[in-house]
């Protein structure tokens, strides 16, 4: 039998059993619609003041700042249209290495008369700073970037990006979803009026998500119904899935540098272990300005599915860059952003550690990918 | 992605991978949509493959269905070789996703190409 090591955390994360202790009485005795005023109402609106209390904590801002949504692409969704709809006219910032969520939200709103910039990335994937001001005009009403891309893991330079907004007086709304609980945001040094974060990266249940809204912020709902999350956001909210989310983000905050730490050095063990035993192998997004749990490489002349689907048959879960769909590959547009040849862009493959990851299962990882890496390539008929 | 327990052991254990020397047939196949490239190796004894080798560059079930590819090949005459279909091929490997179809098209076009060259080559001797 296999030992079975899963490295896709910036995929998805297990429920942690305190979150999952946490979620059960709400979906038996505390059944309740938080929006009732009996005593069932009451007792799943406590539930729900205390997720939202426990976050606002965590990020140091206030209660009402914090709006629940069903996942971080609604919480983008959410952010960036909720300013355009306000608005109704304008010009947009973000980058070429975006989420689908933010990118396609965009060009939707291209489609209605927005105008939308796209801001290229350097070498490591990230945005400088000097674009943004550039990219400004008199009729900015919105910079949305994300604080790490999900698949390389480079933080953008917030502090520096945040001044900039900040002193054109434009909102900044940054997608947090693969930083929220794992590095520090402080929404005020980095001048974020919007922030983006989900649950299910955490350690929290899928389909529970939030979207922090500085106050002051002119917002328009773009989901109508109730009044639910202050009439920003209709719909009842997913009790048992945000109390885990607050238990989640509790969690996170006792020991969130600590593992930070641990993170960073199994994942450099794991870059060292691969590098030093296979050529033409090279490692995506910044050396130092990164995720700590994030490792993307890129094994040139390989195709990256072969190489998931013969780390799986180990019992080794990660993620390939480009993807195989209906009989075409699809290179990943962030790596092709930050100016990958084809050949080296083909193999990537991402590598995310979480609170499960141990030392015993990197050098297994190494243990398994380097005769794999030399197999395929002795298959290839693609030499460099 | 639910690939066969057939695919699975190609993959985990390629038959006939890599080069021939002095091929008497070498015919390649290329799926340009994902870039796959597949190349075959004939060794041919009396009109029929004595053996195959083949490389390839490719995902999972591209590089299984090159080492069923060379089975099939195997003991096959030159003009049935030539004529060799995507379907038998995806029938080697116990069938394929719809959106891996590829994988069987490009060992197809890759056998046919060898069986062509050895053809060829036989001809012109």
């Amino acid at each position: 039998m296999n030992r079975l090591v899963y490295l896709d955390h910036n995929a998805s994360t297990p429920v942690h059993p305190e979150v999952l202790e946490a979620m059960l009485p709400y979906f038996s005795e505390r059944f309740g619609n938080a929006s009732s005023v009996h005593g069932f109402g009451r007792a799943a609106r406590e539930g729900l003041d205390v997720a939202r209390e426990q976050i606002a904590r965590f990020l140091r801002v206030s209660k009402d700042e914090i709006v629940f949504t069903s996942g971080g692409t609604e919480s983008d969704n959410l952010g960036i249209k909720g300013i355009a709809a306000a608005r109704r006219t304008g010009h947009i910032i973000t980058s070429q290495i975006e989420h689908h969520a933010v990118l396609r939200t965009c060009e939707t709103l291209e489609t209605q008369g927005f105008a939308v910039t796209y801001l290229p990335v350097d070498e490591y994937g990230m945005v400088r700073p000097e674009e943004v001001e550039k990219a400004i005009r008199p009729d900015t009403i919105v910079v949305s970037l994300m604080h790490a891309n999900s698949e390389v893991g480079t933080l953008q330079p917030m502090t520096e990006i945040g001044r900039i907004t900040r002193a054109h007086g434009i909102p900044l709304h940054v997608d947090a979803v693969q930083t929220f609980g794992k590095v520090p945001i402080d929404v005020n040094a980095f001048g974020i009026d919007l922030l983006s974060f989900s649950g299910h990266k955490i350690y929290g249940p899928k389909g529970v998500a939030g979207l922090y809204i500085r106050k002051g912020t002119k917002m328009t709902a773009v989901q109508h119904g109730g009044d639910h999350e202050r009439r920003r956001r209709a719909g009842t909210e997913n009790v048992a899935g945000l109390v885990g989310f607050g238990k989640a983000v509790e969690i996170r905050g006792r020991g969130m540098a600590d593992e930070a730490v641990r993170l960073a050095g199994l994942r450099d063990r794991l870059w060292e272990g691969i590098r030093s035993q296979v050529d033409e192998v090279r490692l995506n997004g910044h050396p130092t300005m990164r995720l700590p749990g994030t490792c993307n490489m890129c094994f040139r002349n390989i195709e990256s599915e072969s190489i998931v689907l013969g780390l799986d048959l180990k019992g080794i879960a990660t993620s390939a860059g480009s993807a195989c769909t209906s009989g075409s590959v699809e290179p990943s547009y962030v790596l092709v952003a930050m100016g990958l040849p084809l050949d080296w862009a083909m193999g990537s493959v991402r590598c995310s550690l979480g609170r499960g990851t141990t030392a015993e299962d990197i050098d297994y990882v190494i243990e398994a990918a380097v005769p794999l890496v030399q197999k395929l390539r002795a298959l290839s008929p693609v030499k460099a | 992605m639910q690939y066969s327990a057939t695919l699975l052991d190609h993959f985990r254990n390629p038959r006939n991978a890599g080069m021939m020397r002095e091929p008497d047939g070498v015919g390649e196949g290329e799926y340009e949509q994902c870039m796959d490239l597949a190349r075959f190796y004939l060794r041919v004894r009396e009109g029929r493959v004595a053996e195959a080798r083949f490389q390839a560059y490719g995902c999972g079930p591209t590089l299984a269905a090159c080492s069923a590819g060379t089975e099939l090949a195997a003991g096959t005459s030159l003009e049935e070789l030539a004529d060799i279909g995507e379907a038998m091929i995806e029938k080697a490997v116990g069938g394929l996703p719809a959106e891996r179809r590829h994988a069987a098209a490009v060992v197809a076009l890759a056998l046919q190409a060898a069986a062509r060259d050895a053809l060829a080559r036989r001809a012109a001797d």
